[in-house]
């Protein structure tokens, strides 16, 4: 069954999207993360305009991190005071980020600065992952202790002024590395099509050394946000939230992710953090490809009437 | 009314382009459709333009001389053509090109291919034809496609083509008795909103002796419209009604899947 999008003015089919948006959701669920880095891609593979899927993404990660936000609250695992100045400082960087794609789109840059920032972000953080859980998996096979948690106060980030204690993370830290995490990750997010999630997790757990079970409900806490105020500051600019193919995407979302979710218990940690990071590897080289490999054709157009909210 | 008005323009056209000496010949033309709605199940449409020749030589008409063309056309648009150049190893959009005045959607129906029908095609007061998009546009300073003759202009034509946005298939018109003829038009997915033009011109022996215009609109209608002149007129307003959208959605995901 077809679908007329009225924003990507493109016919597409229903339950294409629908099942994107369950296979996504299901990874996502399992995983931990927002899916936003697969999502977005999925989209321009399907020839929905770079522009659409990116705003469109941001609008459907509101949906899958309000739910998933929901369930920590619950749990009592988000840091408010800390998720409040992550946020502070992805407001700023999301208004930048925002501001960079409408220009870097009249320069006819935008698909190739999303293909790239995907392939650098992807490829670094894929490898990361990959290496790291497996090393896990390695020394858990050798029935190794784990190491323990660094106390946090030994890195030149924790000797940084203008401390503030957040009693939740049991950190005493300085604000300026959390607004200007907050502000990169909000670039990105505008960017990107993403919450930023897989960026801004273990950001927190290594560079901040926030404690891994507050992390993910506080990382939620802040995407809901970023990526509300990403979605509506898109459509006041550039017109380019599709609210259609949003729907589609979050309801088959939302009910992907809950089937993920009742998969990911049955896999330990560290084979789920192994596979997740061959994923975005998979991902980043699919992407990669793209841009290296001679285009089918050179040339593309692009009228002033052309979908995409021109 | 409308047709009055067709009339008037008709017999200015008579008066002023002075295309042929005698007037005996005319065209009637009527579409099937104003509006081609656009809602959440379109996936393209056809439309039926039909009509007539209207001639005292009816001689000549039995003979088949005469042949109908019919012109569709978008409202014009400007354009940007960027080629992908290797740099670094890497495929970039490198130069570019701009046209004014493109149509953004063109179609060309007629029962045999245009330079049967007459082989100065391109010569005369109309231009007609893919390959002639952009020479009868007598506006100082523009930058139509027919100035900038190259690959940019090419590639432009080739991909409206694949994007079934140009269009110019032999075939497309039938004539069902020497006077009566009826074209088909295929109209994409993708095609542009907005009023398109129709206008027929009358041939005999490689000249245009006669034309006749009309238009339709392509209209989002419904649900489509209401979310497309939000988006456009009330940005700010439509972004804070997606979230909500998102919350409501992820708010309700959450409550009935705790239940089960």
């Amino acid at each position: 069954m077809s679908i007329y999008l009225p924003i990507a003015e493109m016919s597409v089919n229903i339950f294409v999207l629908f099942g994107m948006g369950a296979a996504v959701g299901f990874l996502s669920g399992m995983f931990g993360v927002g899916g936003g880095f697969l999502m977005t891609p999925l989209l321009i593979f399907y020839n929905i305009p770079p522009a659409v899927a990116v705003a469109t993404e941001a609008n459907q990660i509101v949906a899958s991190s309000f739910s998933g936000a929901l369930a920590h609250f619950r749990k009592g695992t988000v840091d408010v005071k800390l998720g409040v100045m992550l946020l502070i400082g992805g407001l700023i960087g999301s208004t930048l980020g925002v501001y960079i794609f409408s220009s870097l789109r009249s320069a006819g840059q935008l698909d190739l600065i999303i293909s790239l920032l995907y392939v650098v972000f992807l490829g670094a953080i894929g490898t990361l992952m990959t290496i790291e859980s497996l090393n896990a998996i390695r020394k858990s096979k050798n029935n190794d202790a784990p190491p323990k948690r660094k106390t946090g106060h030994d890195s030149w980030i924790h000797k940084l002024p203008f401390k503030v204690r957040f009693r939740k993370s049991k950190l005493y830290l300085s604000v300026i590395p959390i607004l200007v995490l907050g502000m990169l990750v909000g670039i990105l997010a505008a960017i990107m099509g993403v919450g930023g999630g897989f960026i801004m997790v273990p950001a927190m757990i290594y560079l901040l050394r926030v404690p891994t079970n507050v992390v993910i409900g506080t990382s939620l806490f802040q995407i809901i946000f970023v990526t509300s105020y990403t979605t509506i500051i898109q459509s006041a600019t550039n017109q380019t939230v599709d609210v259609v193919l949003a729907l589609i995407l979050m309801v088959g979302g939302v009910i992907g992710a809950q089937f993920g979710a009742a998969a990911g218990h049955k896999l330990k940690g560290e084979q789920l953090r192994a596979l997740l990071g061959l994923l975005v590897l998979g991902v980043c080289i699919r992407l990669g490809y793209d841009l290296v490999v001679t285009p089918t054709d050179l040339f593309n157009i692009i009228g002033s009437m052309d979908g995409g909210g021109h | 009314m409308k047709n009055l008005f067709s009339l008037l323009i008709l017999s200015v056209s008579i008066i002023f382009a002075n295309l042929s000496p005698a007037k005996a010949e005319s065209l009637q033309m009527g579409i099937s459709v104003d509006q081609v709605p656009v809602d959440s199940s379109f996936n393209g449409a056809e439309i039926v333009i039909f009509g007539s020749i209207e001639t005292t030589e009816q001689a000549a008409l039995f003979r088949g001389e005469y042949d109908v063309v019919i012109r569709v056309e978008g409202a014009p648009e400007d354009v940007i053509i960027r080629k992908k150049d290797r740099i670094g190893g890497i495929w970039i959009n490198n130069e570019a090109e701009s046209y004014e005045s493109v149509p953004s959607f063109y179609a060309i129906l007629s029962a045999r291919p245009l330079n049967l029908i007459s082989n100065s095609i391109e010569l005369g007061p109309v231009s007609l034809g893919i390959n002639n998009l952009g020479k009868n546009i007598p506006v100082e300073g523009q930058k139509t496609l027919i100035m900038n003759p190259g690959e940019f202009s090419d590639a432009l034509r080739r991909l409206r083509i694949e994007q079934d946005l140009f269009s110019e298939i032999p075939g497309t018109l039938k004539q069902l008795s020497p006077s009566l003829f009826r074209a088909t038009l295929s109209i994409p997915a993708n095609v542009p909103i907005g009023e398109h033009k129709v206008t027929a011109f009358l041939f005999r022996n490689g000249e245009i002796l006669n034309t006749n215009e009309s238009s339709f609109k392509i209209e989002k209608v419904g649900f489509e419209r209401w979310i497309y002149d939000l988006a456009h007129e009330q940005g700010l307003l439509y972004g804070i009604m997606a979230v909500l959208m998102a919350i409501f959605t992820g708010w309700a995901a959450n409550a009935i899947f705790r239940k089960n």
